[in-house]
């Protein structure tokens, strides 16, 4: 009897496995179809590389400060130097070791908020679709609210109350996105709750949490992570925002927009300043907008 | 229909009063302004005097309760900065965001409209490469940074037109591009899409059978009817215009209200943010109501259901 | 009194999707006389609608007309440049649809989209346009077509839309009307009346039909000379009591004895077995050889011709190849 259930359960995942190696190499393929997938995907990886490896691919410390050297170009134009690759700021700190360190706050920033978001929108999306009721009329209410505000108009309420930090940052942008994970949870909830097999299994007595778990999460994880990766660019440029505005990111921590920031002061003289840092943004931005899109088509092919 | 738009204004203030707690609290969390308000070698009493005659030693909801009477009186609270009521600093700068808004809108709409219609009808040609390819780009590339490459360009190394300010219809040029092309990029992808999808009706066929001009078959049969979806979700980006406004206006040192707002912020002028906060989520919320009203218009299926 | 005044010879259309190429019309060649109605019969598939859509020249990429010629009045439309062939949709060939709630636009009054063609093509100003567009609804059997004249097609009913859509179709008085599927989307009671407004109005107007149709009580009702079509090819060409007393093809008498009849009420209905085959790859033989009953070695192995068994009376099978002559 032990023996034969085993078999069975062996013979399972192994057609588990089967199924999945063949998704793998079906979405190889598929990537490589899709070229504008296969850049997104090279520029995150890259981006990501260059953020955790900062510290060794750096060649100057970013906050390093250097009265020799102020407002070198960058080394191809006349006056530049080799040491400084893309020329330094009016410090004379390093513009290209400032955009590395920059791509962690970035990355860091963009990925904790959306998890952040992610979390406490599928919470209120469960209860509120679970529960429904005034319960769900009030949440889906605060939606309609959240939806009323521009998204940097809360996060800059949020910041003035808390003043900025990182981590402030981090809860305030999580906090202003919640509302996509929200709404489509909750209809995925709305629907499950009247198909057959969720009121079968409650009538022989199945806990809630093993439904949603069972039966809800397969239903929305692809869009979930199709909304995750396009929020992530969304979160970015967000992020630069607030710190361009002086609100986001403080000193010494290096992000891109208060590099930018710095930079701007000084179009007449010192152009590069507040170019290359945009130039990031814009890459890393459009790099996952192009995965993200790509995912969109893959997973979810009822919204292309 | 009157009866629709009043039941949409009855739906609009729970939603305002849910805004205006979340920023109460929000402001209430901060703890006391007083201390803002009176110079830093006032004495304990004079603080004292000034918590009870502003009712801060009043319990929350108290203080809330008082806050949204008088929010409904137009009292915002005075502003300490510029030593006004709060909401006549704001309503002051407003138009100035309107005309901006405005502006941006105009040349959102002179480059999505055509570009959106012709990718649609050659798709795949390089025409449509060109205005998808832009639309991307426009959409991750950040507002504040398009502002600051313009101006490079066009002030710093042309100097043709002014760095910042407002005044002329030469200083309206360059914030007005910088948040326009924003909102284009998405008015393009939504054309064309809409576009697209609408060119392969089973009218549109009808529309070629009677031998009409192609152009009539585009711009009067498909194009009307991608007027709707486009009409509707164009008003529902508001808030997404707005908030590109709060930070091109900082960019080009426009005087409306969102470099008031983001001044405020950074002086923690909390009077002048409730105000602009309040004002910017009626006029988003006005527009997504004026939204579904445009929507019911355009679209004659709807008008008699 | 009955010269063809269309002739369509050798067409070819076919579409050129990701997965290969698809012979929609595979060498079609037919001709439709002044003041006759024309059936084309054939199941989802077949290439009726196509060979209609090519007539108009209204194939879009990935379809193209590869080669075959469309006369009309002595003219190929197939070497028609586009504003020219404008001239011919809507005028001298016009067009209704199986569904006439999709085919009209919604956003535009009625009279909006009848008056369309009439100001095109007859050069008439707005105000003559209304006139003449009232008179055509009231010819189509609409009541008070001056207030539907105002009217979304929405508001309308499925029987009053296909009278729009014919009013529309019979505007500028062409010389023929293509039909495609003018019933399929109405109520059986409903069909009738149209199917009768529009023999009646042809009389009117002295136009011709080109009926394409899956429905072979439509084609007894209406039709003169009926062409069925299978595998984007005619297999068999007649008119309307040769099809039904004595067909030829196979194909024919499947889909004949597959057809409910109301006189016949004892009689049992036979489905035609299997579908058809893949458009992409056709079988180097009969089209129809894997469906036959009556399939013989040849049909596997040669393609057979379109043959004259009979003055007008044309069929594609081996079965019916003249004796002495086919090999």
């Amino acid at each position: 009897m032990g023996e034969q259930s085993k078999a069975i359960i062996d013979a399972d995942s192994q057609v588990y496995m089967r199924k999945r190696n063949g998704t793998i190499k079906r979405w190889s393929k598929l990537l490589l179809r899709s070229k504008t997938g296969t850049v997104g995907l090279l520029i995150v990886f890259f981006i990501t590389l260059v953020a955790v490896f900062a510290p060794i691919l750096a060649p100057h410390d970013p906050n390093a400060i250097n009265p020799g050297g102020l407002h070198v170009p960058p080394s191809w134009m006349e006056g530049g130097s080799a040491e400084h690759l893309l020329g330094t700021d009016n410090l004379g700190r390093d513009i290209l070791s400032r955009i590395i360190y920059g791509s962690q706050v970035s990355l860091l920033v963009g990925i904790a908020a959306v998890l952040l978001s992610g979390i406490i929108g599928v919470c209120i999306g469960l209860i509120a679709g679970f529960y429904g009721g005034l319960l769900d009329n009030i949440l889906m209410r605060f939606v309609d609210s959240f939806l009323a505000i521009p998204t940097i108009l809360f996060s800059l309420v949020f910041l003035a109350v808390f003043g900025p930090s990182i981590i402030t940052l981090i809860i305030v942008l999580g906090l202003t996105n919640w509302t996509s994970y929200a709404r489509l949870v909750r209809g995925e909830v709305l629907s499950i709750k009247e198909r057959d097999f969720v009121r079968a299994a409650r009538s022989i007595g199945v806990k809630n949490n093993k439904i949603i778990i069972r039966h809800l999460l397969p239903n929305v994880i692809s869009t979930f992570i199709v909304i995750s990766t396009l929020s992530v660019a969304s979160t970015i440029i967000l992020e630069s925002s607030l710190s361009f505005l002086g609100l986001g990111i403080q000193p010494p921590t290096v992000s891109w927009g208060t590099v930018l920031s710095d930079g701007r002061d000084y179009l007449a003289t010192s152009w590069w300043l507040a170019t290359f840092p945009g130039i990031a943004i814009t890459i890393t931005v459009l790099g996952i907008i192009f995965l993200g899109d790509w995912l969109r088509d893959v997973l979810d092919p009822r919204t292309k | 229909m009157m009866h629709y738009i009043v039941r949409r204004m009855l739906q609009i203030i729970p939603v305002l009063l849910i805004i205006s707690f979340i920023v109460f609290t929000l402001v209430f969390i901060a703890g006391d302004p007083v201390a803002l308000m009176l110079p830093e070698d006032a004495a304990l009493e004079e603080i004292e005097q000034l918590r009870e005659s502003l009712g801060l030693n009043e319990p929350f909801y108290i203080q809330y309760g008082n806050y949204v009477f008088r929010m409904i009186q137009g009292d915002f609270g005075e502003s300490f900065r510029y030593g006004q009521d709060a909401l006549s600093v704001v309503l002051e700068r407003l138009p100035a965001t309107f005309e901006l808004a405005i502006a941006a809108i105009v040349i959102a709409i002179m480059i999505a409209i055509p570009f959106g219609i012709w990718s649609a009808t050659k798709q795949n040609s390089s025409i449509d490469l060109i205005a998808t390819g832009a639309a991307v780009v426009g959409k991750a590339m950040p507002n504040f940074w398009l502002g600051i490459m313009l101006i490079l360009l066009f002030s710093v190394t042309l100097g043709v037109l002014p760095v910042s300010g407002r005044g002329s219809i030469a200083h309206l040029i360059l914030p007005a591009i910088t948040l326009g092309t924003g909102i284009a990029a998405e008015m393009t992808r939504l054309i064309r899409s809409s576009m697209l999808e609408i060119l392969n009706q089973d009218y549109i066929r009808t529309a070629k059978s009677k031998g009409i001009k192609s152009v009539h078959v585009i711009y009067k049969h498909a194009f009307r009817n991608a007027l709707i979806p486009f009409v509707t979700i164009t008003a529902l980006q508001t808030s997404t215009l707005i908030g590109g406004a709060l930070i091109t206006e900082t960019v080009f040192a426009w005087p409306g209200i969102g470099q008031l707002l983001i001044q405020a912020v950074n002086t923690r002028d909390m009077a002048i943010v409730q105000a602009c906060v309040m004002i910017i989520a009626a006029i988003v919320i006005l527009m997504n109501l004026l939204a579904d009203i445009i929507y019911r218009i355009l679209d004659p299926r709807i008008k008699l259901n | 009194m009955k010269e063809p005044f269309i002739h369509i010879k050798n067409l070819r259309t076919y579409f050129h999707t990701e997965d290969g190429t698809v012979p929609a019309v595979d060498d079609v060649s037919l001709s439709i006389n002044k003041g006759e109605i024309l059936a084309i019969v054939g199941e989802s598939g077949s290439g009726k609608s196509v060979t209609s859509l090519s007539l108009m020249r209204l194939i879009d990429p990935p379809g193209r007309i590869e080669s075959g010629e469309i006369l009309f009045e002595g003219h190929n439309l197939v070497d028609y440049s586009m504003k020219k062939m404008r001239a011919i949709r809507g005028n001298k060939i016009a067009m209704i649809f199986q569904e006439p709630l999709t085919s009209l636009n919604p956003v535009f009054t009625v009279g909006n989209q009848i008056s369309e063609s009439i100001i095109e093509h007859q050069h008439k100003s707005k105000k003559e346009a209304k006139q003449l567009t009232i008179e055509m609804l009231t010819k189509v059997g609409i009541p008070r077509p001056d207030r539907v004249f105002h009217s979304y097609p929405h508001a309308l009913s499925g029987g009053m839309r296909q009278r729009v859509m014919i009013a529309m179709a019979l505007s500028c008085n062409p010389e023929l009307l293509i039909a495609d599927e003018p019933t399929t989307a109405l109520d059986v009671t409903i069909q009738a009346q149209i199917l009768h407004l529009m023999k009646e109005l042809i009389i009117e107007f002295e136009t011709s039909i080109l009926l394409i149709t899956h429905d072979l009580g439509v084609v007894a009702e209406m039709a003169d000379r009926v062409i069925v079509m299978y595998g984007g090819q005619i297999v068999e060409e007649t008119d309307v009591f040769t099809l039904f007393k004595h067909p030829k093809h196979p194909y024919t008498k499947g889909l004949l004895s597959s057809t409910p009849k109301v006189h016949e009420l004892k009689e049992e209905l036979v489905p035609i077995p299997g579908s058809v085959p893949n458009p992409i790859d056709y079988p180097i033989g009969c089209r129809f050889a894997d469906r036959c009953a009556l399939v013989m070695e040849t049909c596997r192995t040669v393609h057979p011709e379109l043959i004259e068994v009979k003055p007008g009376h044309l069929v594609r099978c081996w079965l019916h190849e003249r004796k002495g002559e086919g090999t």
